[in-house]
């Protein structure tokens, strides 16, 4: 996760530069940062503890409640998003809309952090179930796409369709690992604090 | 200035991380206690200086007399009313353990693990299909059974797992199960304990003392053999099986 600092120096260089080059450094950059996260889950020895967030009965029930959390705020990301693009009828997007994408989607990405950081830190990538296994890919894909997604952000010149579908990216990644952690959490636990 | 905002949200994103995880590095050596808030009772002094003092001192090559010795499973007259008896193994909620939870007549014994500072032994009473079981330092279990599954809570350390897990399939794993040792190292009675996953996973760990109060990660039990080293003492692990009664 510390890979970032070198990217923006392309930026000025090329002013009209095609949509693969103005794509690739990012992606690279998101590709490294889901291929890091993975080794590090693989190589690190896991712990089984982290540090915990008071309140809440056991990890399990912390990292369920924050990845809700995260998912709703991503829900509210696909509904200002849609918004935005004037995609949804009889609804013009009020000015405040733009401050409401972005908060939304800056609280769902710190939420997501500590999930993360405990998955890692503590679990590791594993591969014991189905469930397991795709939550562990996912999971290191949703931070790469993450990435791609904030470094294709202030680029100009990019066509329409690719932020939109990025962002589909990563939100459809995030969903994946609700489903694969929190829902199946929740649904074999019951809900609980 | 505008422009840079999403790089801003990334770097911060990469800063709590960086953060959160040298702070779960500092936990984790230093206490078998995170910071939980209601559960753990004995919070006021975290004895973070005794627990790696404890840790490095286990593992030193001790005098080789010392016997590793397995419990004596007491000849329990055969019932002759059919009872239950099971076995199950599993990981808790969220993977950050395993339980094991024995089943044998109208007695059970469970142990949970997470290979590390968190475990502990219980025993207790099967009433219907519920287990309720308790052990030292207000470790504690309540669940329920059912064919192939048991599910219920369990606490140790204070720390709070729920879990869901199955029967020990033998067809998957012969030698998937709950094993433990006890041995005098150093004068210090130890007893060591490992679960056994039926993917072959295992996790250990060894309690140091009578308390039970301090535990620390448990060798790699050896399957074939039903052997582990610490330093030049062998312990020798038995099962604790509800199915054979071992250990009961």
């Amino acid at each position: 996760m510390t890979a970032p600092p070198t990217q923006p120096i392309p930026l000025p260089r090329k002013p009209a530069a095609s949509t693969a080059s103005l794509l690739i450094v990012p992606s690279l950059i998101g590709a490294l940062v889901a291929l890091a996260l993975g080794i590090y889950g693989r190589v690190h020895s896991p712990t089984g503890i982290a540090i915990n967030i008071a309140g809440f009965s056991s990890p399990g029930t912390v990292k369920s409640w924050l990845a809700t959390g995260a998912t709703v705020f991503a829900i509210v990301q696909v509904g200002s998003a849609l918004v935005m693009y004037g995609k949804v009828p009889r609804v013009t997007a009020p000015e405040w809309i733009g401050g409401l994408h972005r908060w939304s989607g800056r609280i769902a990405f710190l939420l997501a952090v500590p999930v993360a950081i405990h998955c890692l830190y503590a679990l590791g990538f594993q591969q014991y179930s189905t469930r397991v296994l795709i939550h562990s890919v996912v999971g290191c894909l949703f931070f790469g796409a993450f990435t791609v997604k904030m470094l294709i952000l202030p680029k100009r010149g990019l066509p329409g369709w690719v932020l939109p579908v990025v962002g589909a990216v990563v939100f459809t990644l995030l969903v994946v690992i609700w489903l694969t952690s929190a829902y199946w959490f929740f649904s074999t636990f019951g809900i609980k604090r | 200035m505008k422009r840079n905002t999403p790089l801003i949200t990334l770097l911060v994103g990469a800063a709590l991380g960086v953060v959160l995880l040298v702070a779960s590095m500092l936990t984790t050596p230093s206490s078998a206690l995170p910071n939980y808030s209601a559960a753990a009772a004995s919070s006021a002094a975290p004895a973070s200086s005794a627990a790696p003092a404890e840790s490095s001192e286990a593992p030193e090559p001790a005098e080789s007399s010392v016997a590793a010795s397995a419990p004596a499973a007491a000849p329990s007259p055969a019932p002759t009313r059919t009872t239950p008896t099971a076995d199950f193994t599993g990981r808790v909620g969220g993977g950050g353990g395993s339980v094991a939870v024995a089943v044998h007549g109208d007695k059970a014994i469970a142990y949970v693990c997470n290979g590390s500072t968190v475990e502990g032994w219980m025993r207790g009473k099967v009433e219907g299909d519920k287990l309720v079981l308790t052990g030292k330092n207000q470790t504690h279990l309540t669940a329920s059974y059912h064919a192939g599954k048991v599910t219920g809570d369990v606490e140790a350390h204070g720390t709070d797992y729920s879990f869901s897990v199955p029967t020990v399939s033998k067809s998957s794993s012969k030698s998937s199960g709950l094993y433990q040792a006890t041995a005098v190292v150093q004068g210090k009675t130890i007893k060591a304990g490992w679960i056994v996953l039926g993917d072959g996973t295992q996790v250990g760990s060894v309690e140091i003392g009578e308390s039970g109060e301090k535990a620390v990660t448990a060798p790699k039990l050896d399957v074939a053999t039903m052997t582990a080293r610490i330093g030049n003492v062998v312990l020798h692990a038995v099962p604790v099986s509800g199915v054979t009664g071992s250990g009961f």
